[in-house]
């Protein structure tokens, strides 16, 4: 596949020209790029734990890119992810803790909650902008902005623990996804959202409505001609993208160790949202993209954390040059879609 | 000529890029205090030409001497320099801003740390609109301006920047004929004060009221010059469409048969909300072509969308095979037989980046042949018929993978064509079927229309290459206005007859078959 080779290749160079410009950087403040670098790789995937635990900070992120990607390839700027992530965590957060079911059943069913407690909060937008003509980039930055403060009250006011006020109480030992290893934070709910990338990649591009997705993203004149019902393919867009950002929020509750509950403040699942906006443009908007972009996001995160550890790199830094790298990685996709609005 | 000589274009050739030939050779003369008409058919040259004098295009070779001097336009900005606007036919306004911002745009006094000096500014164009009589309120943003203002606004934008030669393209096209009789009131003012007018249009009647003095394109050629005076209608539309005799399509005889589009008393709406269609009614039959001939912008693309599903109807009713169809969504036309060839491929008829196979299955995409359980798309079939596709209408292409922006415009049209017509229709809807395309694919695909029609489909053709019309139809009818100015065998008139029609003239002996619907 030559386009997809050429993907690959573009987006090398620029990983290439980010790192380049992060070690300036570094070299500028009087680091060691090379050590520091090192430091990264090695901790992001140096030993089987680390690998893992850079798999554990990817998975949300695929499923997060996924949303925005499904956005972009129906012409929708989606960028609500963070709100729907929130509704999910905290539907997670209610059937894992406050229900009690079978072990099997309440797995089901806490995945199930996330993913719909996600796609219900994508509904609104959606719905504005088809009955409305609301441009949803507003709309979805008002409803990240309400599921903030919704998510943060019903989880501290219903569904706090007793005497530990800094979180929900966390899911029921039925409602956690198996850690693979002692080691590291991946769990079990890795496979499920590697799932639902699969399942979406195969009805953008092996169904008919996934077809019309597409030709609405595409070109929505000729998806007219082509007799496709617009408003259907927008709500599609929107439940899709909200299912898996819901299911991102849910993982970070029962699919990740240590908390299995929902942070008062939310940390646990904040600016993952918008960090998958990120990982699904140097994905090019790609639900397989999406994995690979996430799993060097994951290496960021994860192996970030040695660069200052082990080489010594002031944390503000270590963020900035991952920020440049991120933007340099960005970039030719950012400018595609820039291209095409034009 | 008495008046002295403002601009002369001599010998003005330009080809695009894309290799078309605009214009071969073009002399032209604009006099002091001149309202010259440039008249012709679409594609004749006529913005062409004047874009090339306002700066926008550069021309292939020629030369261009302004007031004796010779002069290179780079840019819009060197043609103002010297006193050349050009007001476009559609407008370059931005909707938000107000009327007095859009003039200023571009001019506003001002630097990087110098706020605009709007009440200056304000002043010059209050005394600009006092002695040129053009009014428009200077604060309203111009999106709830309607149409004859935009215009007025546009004029002031051009006038402000101290423009001696004014050219308008085709400004009246959008106007109602009040707003015109002020249009035309405002650009004798003009003249008066001294301007020189450039008027492009394809309107023969306005031509002869408004200008002194008519050039008529043809092919990127000047096909005559009249002064005003001297001219009629006739000798115009026969300049303007040219005498030769079109060879007919080789077609088998056959009697048209039952009706299968039926269209009564159609009105429809434009985007700016005014009647593109109005009141049309007439029918296509099995086993004939029926064209419409006409300058663009005549309500066709209106008519066109509205018959398609692709636009509401404001009144009347269209029947395929008796039913009424109006409202229904282009899937159920199709599936009732429709198939339709869009004006713009890129536009409606492809998704430039989908691939071959993607765009082979556009409007089919919801056929049980392609579809599997769950909604699975078939590719294994939609490539086989792809590739079929590919083969019977020759479409060169490097694989059906590749996305059609790689495809030559001629291929992309021959994807489109033969996508309609292996949907095996009753009715194909062409729009400018061959627009932009090179010989061969031209006749290729206007030989699959003349077969299919051999073969008792119904084709309704619509078609601003006046030619093309003349060689595919049985049935010809010339739309002018949103109206047809005259509906009959393509045998029954003469080229001059349809080239007065076109520009809004009815001939002599026209007038009963304008009036009277055409009935089995």
């Amino acid at each position: 596949m030559p386009r997809f080779a050429r993907s690959i290749v573009d987006s090398a160079t620029a990983l290439l020209v980010g790192l380049v410009c992060g070690g300036v950087l570094m070299r500028a403040f009087g680091y060691q790029p090379m050590a520091a670098y090192r430091a990264l790789v090695v901790g992001a995937f140096g030993s089987v734990p680390d690998l893992l635990e850079t798999l554990a900070f990817a998975t949300p992120l695929a499923l997060t890119a996924l949303t925005f990607s499904v956005g972009v390839r129906a012409g929708l700027f989606n960028i609500g992810a963070e709100g729907q992530v929130y509704v999910g965590a905290l539907g997670a957060a209610f059937v894992g803790g406050s229900v009690l079911l079978p072990p099997g059943a309440h797995l089901v069913a806490v995945t199930c909650a996330a993913m719909a407690c996600g796609a219900a909060w994508a509904l609104l937008p959606a719905l504005l902008r088809i009955w409305r003509g609301v441009h949803e980039v507003i709309s979805t930055i008002m409803a990240n902005w309400i599921a903030f403060f919704l998510t943060t009250y019903v989880a501290v006011t219903f569904l706090g623990e007793p005497g530990r006020a800094e979180r929900t109480r966390p899911v029921w030992p039925t409602a956690r996804f198996p850690v693979l290893t002692e080691d590291a934070s991946l769990t079990a709910v890795a496979f499920v959202a590697l799932g639902l990338c699969l399942l979406v990649y195969t009805y953008l591009w092996g169904t008919r409505a996934g077809y019309e997705l597409r030709l609405v993203g595409s070109n929505p004149d000729a998806a007219r001609y082509a007799g496709v019902r617009t408003r259907r393919v927008v709500v599609a867009s929107f439940l899709l993208g909200g299912m898996s950002a819901g299911l991102a929020g849910g993982s970070q509750v029962f699919g990740r160790p240590p908390a299995w509950s929902l942070y008062a403040t939310l940390g646990n699942v904040a600016t993952l949202g918008f960090d998958g906006i990120g990982v699904a443009l140097v994905g090019r908007n790609h639900p397989l993209g999406g994995l690979l972009s996430a799993i060097l996001f994951g290496a960021l995160q994860h192996g970030g954390r040695y660069m200052e550890y082990q080489a010594g790199v002031v944390s503000e830094l270590v963020r900035a040059i991952t920020g440049l790298v991120v933007v340099a990685l960005a970039v030719p996709e950012l400018w595609r879609l820039i291209w095409r609005r034009r | 000529m008495t008046r002295t000589l403002r601009v002369e274009m001599r010998a003005i050739h330009k080809v695009y890029a894309d290799g078309t030939i605009a214009l071969r050779g073009v002399d032209f003369r604009i006099g002091q205090q001149e309202i010259v008409g440039l008249l012709g058919e679409n594609g004749a040259g006529k913005s062409t030409l004047m874009k090339i004098l306002s700066g926008f295009v550069r021309p292939t070779r020629g030369e261009i001497l302004v007031d004796g001097v010779p002069r290179r336009f780079g840019s819009p900005a060197d043609a103002l320099r010297v006193g050349i606007g050009m007001v476009h036919q559609t407008f370059t306004l931005v909707p938000v801003y107000s009327a007095l911002e859009n003039i200023l745009l571009g001019q506003e006094a001002t630097g990087p740390l110098r706020p605009p000096q709007w009440r200056g500014m304000r002043r010059r164009i209050e005394q600009l609109m006092e002695e040129t009589g053009l009014t428009v309120p200077l604060d309203a943003p111009v999106e709830t301006l309607p149409v004859g203002v935009q215009q007025r606004v546009e004029i002031l934008k051009v006038l402000s920047r101290g423009t001696s030669i004014l050219i308008l393209d085709e400004p009246t096209s959008a106007l109602t004929p009040r707003e015109v009789t002020d249009l035309f009131a405002f650009l004798r003012g003009l003249k008066a004060r001294g301007s020189a007018i450039v008027f492009i249009t394809h309107k023969l009647r306005e031509v002869l009221e408004i200008a002194d003095r008519v050039v008529v394109l043809r092919a990127g050629q000047v096909t005559g010059e009249r002064s005003s005076a001297d001219a009629t209608p006739e000798m115009l539309a026969e300049m303007m469409v040219g005498r030769a005799v079109v060879p007919r399509i080789s077609r088998l005889f056959r009697t048209p048969g039952r009706p299968v589009l039926e269209v009564r008393s159609l009105g429809v709406l434009s985007d700016r909300g005014t009647l593109a269609v109005r009141d049309l009614s007439f029918e296509v039959r099995e086993g004939e072509v029926f064209g419409i001939a006409g300058v663009e912008g005549n309500g066709q693309s209106e008519l066109v969308q509205a018959l398609t599903g692709l636009r509401p109807a404001a009144s009347g009713e269209v029947l395929l095979h008796g039913a009424p169809v109006l409202f229904l969504s282009p899937l159920e036309l199709y599936r009732r037989g429709m198939s339709h060839i869009p004006e713009d491929r890129t536009r409606f008829g492809l998704a430039l980046e989908f691939d071959v196979a993607e765009n082979s299955l556009l409007g089919r995409q919801a056929e049980p042949a392609f579809v599997g359980p769950l909604g699975r798309l078939r590719w294994d079939r939609v490539l086989r018929y792809a590739a079929e596709l590919v083969d019977r209408f020759q479409i060169h292409t490097p694989g059906l993978r590749v996305p059609v922006r790689s495809l030559s415009g001629g291929n992309q049209q021959r994807l489109v064509v033969g996508r309609e017509l292996s949907k095996r229709p009753t009715l194909v809807v062409a729009v400018h079927p061959t627009r932009g395309l090179d010989v061969a694919s031209t006749a290729y695909i206007r030989e699959l229309l003349v077969r299919m029609r051999d073969e008792g489909g119904a084709v309704l053709l619509v078609s601003a290459d006046l030619d093309e019309v003349l060689e595919l139809s049985d049935r010809i009818a010339v739309m002018y206005e949103g109206r047809f100015v005259g509906v009959g065998t393509t045998e029954r008139w003469s080229r001059e007859a349809i080239g007065m029609m076109m520009g809004g003239i009815v001939p002599h002996g026209v007038q009963d078959a304008a009036v009277r619907p055409v009935h089995r």
